[in-house]
């Protein structure tokens, strides 16, 4: 699953097993499964601790991609499916996860995922996903108080930086620092419709102007109309961003700038840290427990 | 008759009668289809459908029963006078022995065709309206002789000079300061105008017997318009999308028999309540609609997804002009001469309106009022603001209401969409978050 020269758009995909966590026979264990437009994944927690998770690239069956990105974050794990107590699906794919006892939004579940990430302080969760942008408000238990989506276009998603890899040909996992390698920071494009943004960097291009200021524009533009929906919710700090462009440090610092506040640090994934990308199935996993637990008798 | 003999076309395309023929076949298969999949899924929503609903769901069929109804009676020689905007003084109409019936086209696929005459900036309802003519699609357009255009927005405005290329237009100006003394005098002229307009071209005389008579007609129906919502207020006895179906069949269907046939269904619905024969959960959130309206049958998509979703929701009250502002308030006559019957309808079609078209010193604070009250007296948990794009009134007033609202700590969702099927994944998953987000102030 190496990306080759050809495919700028190609990100990570990788699993994790946290090595602290030794599931046993007494332990609640539970999923989460996180079928997006564009990356699928997967959160397996023992008693509500993230114990191991996997993020795949979704194919064009939903059902099966949520099967793979389960089986993925299992690997060498030692568990079995028939090990979860209960699953949780969730995202745009969230009726098609065959596994699932349950479907829920993925913005419930990118709000307690966000809450188990970085701790009860967070009040305004950004998912930015693979088609879509949630600004979502939530209170110190991880509930959603209020939220807003953009319509239905892709604009400044993370599909729309794949598009930019692949024209720009820059791996699309640098064109965050990339785009932040300008002296100055140039005008936003002023259109960030896939199609019609895709138009004006070839422009631009024409004109002279390096790739790193092209995306500049482009991640400005992005920034710019996150930081609206933001707004338009009502930011309140502690702010995260969440989602697969969490790790698009040019998104993320454009944002803190034009806000002008600090978001949490994400965790580092690359070193074992709790993936901003996975909050949806994290928080899909912990709502998996609450259900299960709910679910039993009282003793 | 159509004028399209005779007048010049100023704003719709010539189309052939091939072409014609061709896309109203079409249009009608797929509106049929959409017509047949609704009531499908309102009779699966509600295993114990009321009896009563049958009624209603044969109403439904644009292109049957009633259809056929009000052609036997065009053929006796009765005018059908159609009209776009709730405004328009249907006592007058019915008084004068014409046939009052509301055209408001809620089609996507003919919002599609519209698009060829006016941009899609606009708002779906008027484009959809305009497509349906240029098809010769909606039945009641059709067998109007005359249409009421009541100048409420822009797009209404711009509408009626569109169909008068091929329809008889009577535009109805309404001010837009509502608390007036000049105001209500102004918009009083125009009822009377439109009486003297309704009986030269019914040639008809309106008097005050038949005036009464119709007036006495609406206060029945109101009585059990209310009645049919007073039972929506305690555990949910009917799904939200069968009353908003009773409600919008009045604006088609004869007066006197849609009275009768909602009493039967109030009736049903009363031992239900006391058989404690509820059609969910009592812990289902209860949601109220206000917005743009909601024209059947493509505009059924929303209140689809917030019964059907998982989690569910229940529509328990609206307040739209598609709903139960249709008839919520009675024409309140003292004596029964004509110049109060007269003043009275005036009245009630400009005072107890509650569209955003209209400011007055407190702004548009009538629908702010009946909001707060809606959520308090039918225990409204969660509120829906739905604006089809284009729609520039509702959406502007939308802060307002969104502040009242947070201070009574009721979460609203602004929701906006088009007539387009295609954005159906993305709606279900904001109505979804919006139903989980009103269960887990209860329970998650």
């Amino acid at each position: 699953m190496s990306a080759t020269k050809e495919e700028f758009w190609r990100w990570h995909e990788y699993r994790r097993t946290m090595p602290n966590i030794k599931p046993a026979g007494k332990d609640l264990i539970t999923a989460g499964v996180d079928v997006g437009s564009v990356g699928s994944k997967a959160a397996v927690m023992v008693n509500g601790h993230a114990y191991s998770w996997g993020i795949i690239r979704t194919g064009s069956n939903s059902p099966e991609s949520a099967k793979k990105a389960l089986d993925f974050a299992l690997k060498d794990t030692g568990l079995a499916l028939g090990d979860l107590k209960y699953i949780v699906g969730t995202g745009y794919g969230r009726v098609n996860v065959p596994m699932a006892n349950k479907a829920i939004t993925e913005i419930a579940c990118h709000a307690k995922g966000a809450n188990y990430i970085w701790g009860s302080s967070v009040r305004t969760v950004l998912d930015v996903g693979g088609q879509d942008i949630k600004a979502i408000k939530i209170d110190e238990t991880g509930r959603v108080v209020s939220f807003l989506m953009n319509d239905k276009c892709a604009a400044g998603t993370g599909r729309g930086m794949e598009v930019f890899a692949d024209l720009l040909q820059i791996p699309v996992e640098e064109i965050g620092a990339m785009s932040l390698k300008v002296e100055s920071e140039p005008e936003p494009v002023s259109c960030t419709c896939v199609a019609f943004a895709k138009t004006e960097a070839i422009g631009l291009l024409r004109k002279g102007w390096s790739k790193e200021k092209v995306l500049a524009a482009y991640t400005r533009a992005m920034a710019v109309r996150m930081a609206n929906l933001i707004n338009r919710v009502g930011l309140e700090p502690a702010l995260v961003v969440t989602g697969g462009q969490s790790k698009n440090v040019g998104i993320v610092s454009r944002i803190e700038t034009i806000l002008g506040v600090k978001c949490l640090p994400a965790p580092n994934w690359r070193e074992g840290g709790l993936d901003p990308m996975v909050a949806g199935a994290f928080g899909a996993a912990l709502l998996a427990k609450a259900l299960y637990e709910k679910a039993q008798p009282v003793r | 008759m159509n004028k399209n003999e005779t007048v010049e076309r100023r704003y719709l395309p010539e189309i052939s009668r091939k072409e014609i023929d061709e896309l109203k076949n079409t249009v009608k298969v797929s509106s049929q289809k959409i017509i047949a999949d609704n009531i499908e899924r309102m009779k699966k929503a509600d295993p114990h459908r009321p009896d009563a609903m049958k009624y209603f769901d044969d109403i439904a069929n644009l292109f049957g029963r009633r259809q056929q109804e009000i052609q036997a009676e065009k053929e006796k020689g009765k005018k059908v006078i159609g009209y776009l905007c709730l405004f328009a003084p249907t006592e007058l109409i019915s008084a004068a022995d014409a046939i009052p019936i509301r055209v408001n086209s809620g089609w996507y696929d003919t919002s599609k065709l519209g698009d060829r005459v006016v941009p899609v900036e606009v708002c779906p309802v008027i484009r959809s309206t305009i497509g349906a003519k240029m098809i010769e699609l909606s039945p009641f357009l059709e067998q109007s002789d005359a249409l009421i255009s009541v100048l409420t927005c822009d797009g209404m405005t711009k509408l009626s000079e569109i169909l008068s290329d091929q329809k008889t237009i009577w535009g109805m100006n309404v001010p837009r300061i509502k608390d007036s003394t000049q105001s209500l005098r102004f918009w009083s002229d125009e009822i009377r105008h439109m009486k003297t307009q309704i009986e030269t071209f019914t040639g008809n005389k309106i008097t005050r017997n038949s005036l009464k008579e119709a007036i006495t007609v609406s206060h029945r129906a109101t009585k059990v318009f209310r009645r049919l919502q007073e039972l929506r207020k305690g555990n949910p006895v009917i799904m939200g999308r069968d009353a908003m179906l009773v409600n919008q069949a009045y604006t088609w269907d004869d007066k006197k028999r849609w009275t009768e046939k909602t009493e039967a269904l109030c009736d049903e619905l009363e031992k239900r309540v006391q058989q404690k024969d509820w059609v969910c959960n009592s812990d289902t959130p209860r949601v109220m609609l206000t917005g743009t309206p909601m024209f059947w049958p493509d505009s059924w998509k929303l209140p689809t997804l917030v019964e059907e979703g998982n989690p569910q929701g229940i529509i328990v009250a609206d307040e739209q002009c598609s709903g139960e502002r249709i008839l919520s308030d009675p024409i309140g006559v003292d004596e029964w001469s004509m110049d109060d019957m007269l003043n009275a309808i005036s009245e009630r079609y400009l005072m107890a309106s509650t569209c955003p078209c209209f400011t007055s010193k407190d702004g548009n604070e009538d629908r702010i009022n009946w909001l707060l009250n809606k959520v308090k007296e039918w225990n409204v948990q969660g509120v829906i603001y739905y604006v089809i794009r284009g729609c520039m009134l509702y959406a502007m007033e939308y802060s307002r209401v969104k502040k009242a609202l947070d201070k009574i700590n009721v979460p609203v969702y602004y929701l906006d969409t088009e007539y387009t099927r295609e954005d159906v994944g993305q709606l279900k998953t904001r109505v979804e978050a919006f139903m989980e987000l009103l269960n887990a102030r209860v329970d998650f």
